[in-house]
């Protein structure tokens, strides 16, 4: 059971992660902050 | 109109919003590709090719990389290896050096990888190119497999697949057993979306194009591996998912890179509106309801989650519905303000290991 929540927890973690670096992708090309190499 | 009204507008179309992005787009997906599949027919042809690598900085992977395509399987008589280093300051040009006769290497100032891809284009000399990092490596059967489906010639571009170590689960890296999850499920989009059609784009590990459909890229280009495959799709060729032909790859070990990681990414699906707004026009389009439903959905997903927690809350005492969706969402941060414990105690153990 423990290690199905922190599968869940895990998995949880990486979508808000992911949904934020939407935003943060966004806000970094309007600034026109270099993200690319 | 009354606010709560507004409100609960709001909250039913951001529901339907990651509703739609998350159950139905892959449930229509699933349908679609079972009832009306698009075959490709695939042959063990074995046409020249180049491949094409830009590094900056990758020597020390370099050396692994260029073994590990001449270790191919793919006749090396048929077999260009293009290396463009974009502004080394390592010694990557020692190790191009050594190559030299089983390489062409182009020495590049400071650009940027699409320029650095499209100083490769020029002195590639045959008609399938070929695209892949430094940091990959090959199964010895990728390129045969690779390029298979180019003998059906509605097929203008082809991508392999990239299997990351952390797919297969377990161990102490939150970040990638999340990253692993998710790539499986962005992998079974692809393959669904290829099998009505095109991908929305390829894995920049390792995928071809019809040299004949290049357009070179403009030098801002974030996401070469979407916006040339895109231009691809938008000449009326197909881009298909092949999962035989297969790379491979380490994830990203820190949340805090990958985070970086996704940052580009996203920013460069962006930016891809920018550079071919095309891809939203419907007519023009041949994948436009995938794109819309898989790129841009994507996209607008952060903001109708924010938008959903924002009026579940405020509607939380007006009715159950929205108190239960509240307590959800509550629950669901809660799980993963826990997954960021578990990723920095994991960080920790592995720190007092090494």
């Amino acid at each position: 059971m423990s290690a199905i929540i922190q599968r869940l927890a895990r998995v949880s973690f990486t979508f808000v992660m992911m949904n934020v670096a939407a935003v943060s992708g966004l806000v970094s090309l309007s600034l026109g902050r270099r993200v690319w190499r | 109109m009354d606010t709560v009204v507004l409100i609960e507008a709001f909250f039913w179309t951001a529901l339907a919003v990651t509703l739609y992005v998350y159950v139905g787009y892959p449930t229509l997906l699933a349908a679609w590709a079972r009832l009306a599949p698009k075959p490709v027919h695939r042959s063990p042809v074995t046409p020249p090719i180049s491949i094409i690598i830009a590094a900056r900085n990758e020597a020390a992977s370099l050396q692994a990389r260029i073994e590990n395509l001449l270790a191919s399987d793919y006749p090396s008589e048929l077999m260009q290896i293009i290396v463009v280093s974009d502004g080394s300051t390592d010694p990557t040009a020692d190790i191009l050096a050594f190559y030299k006769g089983q390489v062409d290497s182009v020495l590049l100032p400071p650009g940027g990888k699409a320029c650095a891809l499209n100083a490769g284009v020029e002195v590639a000399t045959h008609d399938v190119l070929v695209f892949t990092d430094a940091r990959q490596s090959f199964a010895p059967d990728a390129l045969r497999a690779l390029v298979a489906p180019l003998a059906d010639p509605h097929v203008g571009g082809v991508s392999g697949e990239l299997l990351l170590d952390c797919e297969s689960g377990g161990g102490t890296s939150t970040i990638g057993e999340g990253v692993g999850a998710y790539w499986k499920y962005e992998k079974w989009l692809r393959k669904q979306e290829s099998l009505i059609g095109s991908t929305l784009g390829s894995t920049g590990a390792i995928h071809a194009l019809r040299r004949e459909l290049w357009q070179p890229l403009p030098p801002e280009t974030i996401l070469d591996d979407v916006l040339a495959p895109m231009q691809v799709v938008l000449s009326g060729a197909r881009v298909v998912f092949e999962g035989s032909a297969r790379a491979y790859d380490r994830v990203a070990p820190e949340a805090a890179a990958e985070f970086q990681r996704k940052t580009r990414t996203l920013a460069g699906n962006y930016q891809i509106l920018r550079l071919q707004p095309r891809l939203l026009l419907p007519f023009v389009n041949p994948v436009w309801l995938q794109f819309i439903s898989h790129k841009l959905g994507r996209l607008l997903v952060p903001y109708a989650l924010f938008l959903l927690f924002i009026c579940s809350a405020a509607l939380s005492a007006r009715h159950p519905i929205y108190a239960v969706a509240f307590a959800g969402q509550v629950a669901f941060y809660g799980l993963a303000a826990y997954g960021a414990v578990l990723d920095r105690r994991g960080r920790a153990i592995e720190a007092d290991i090494t």
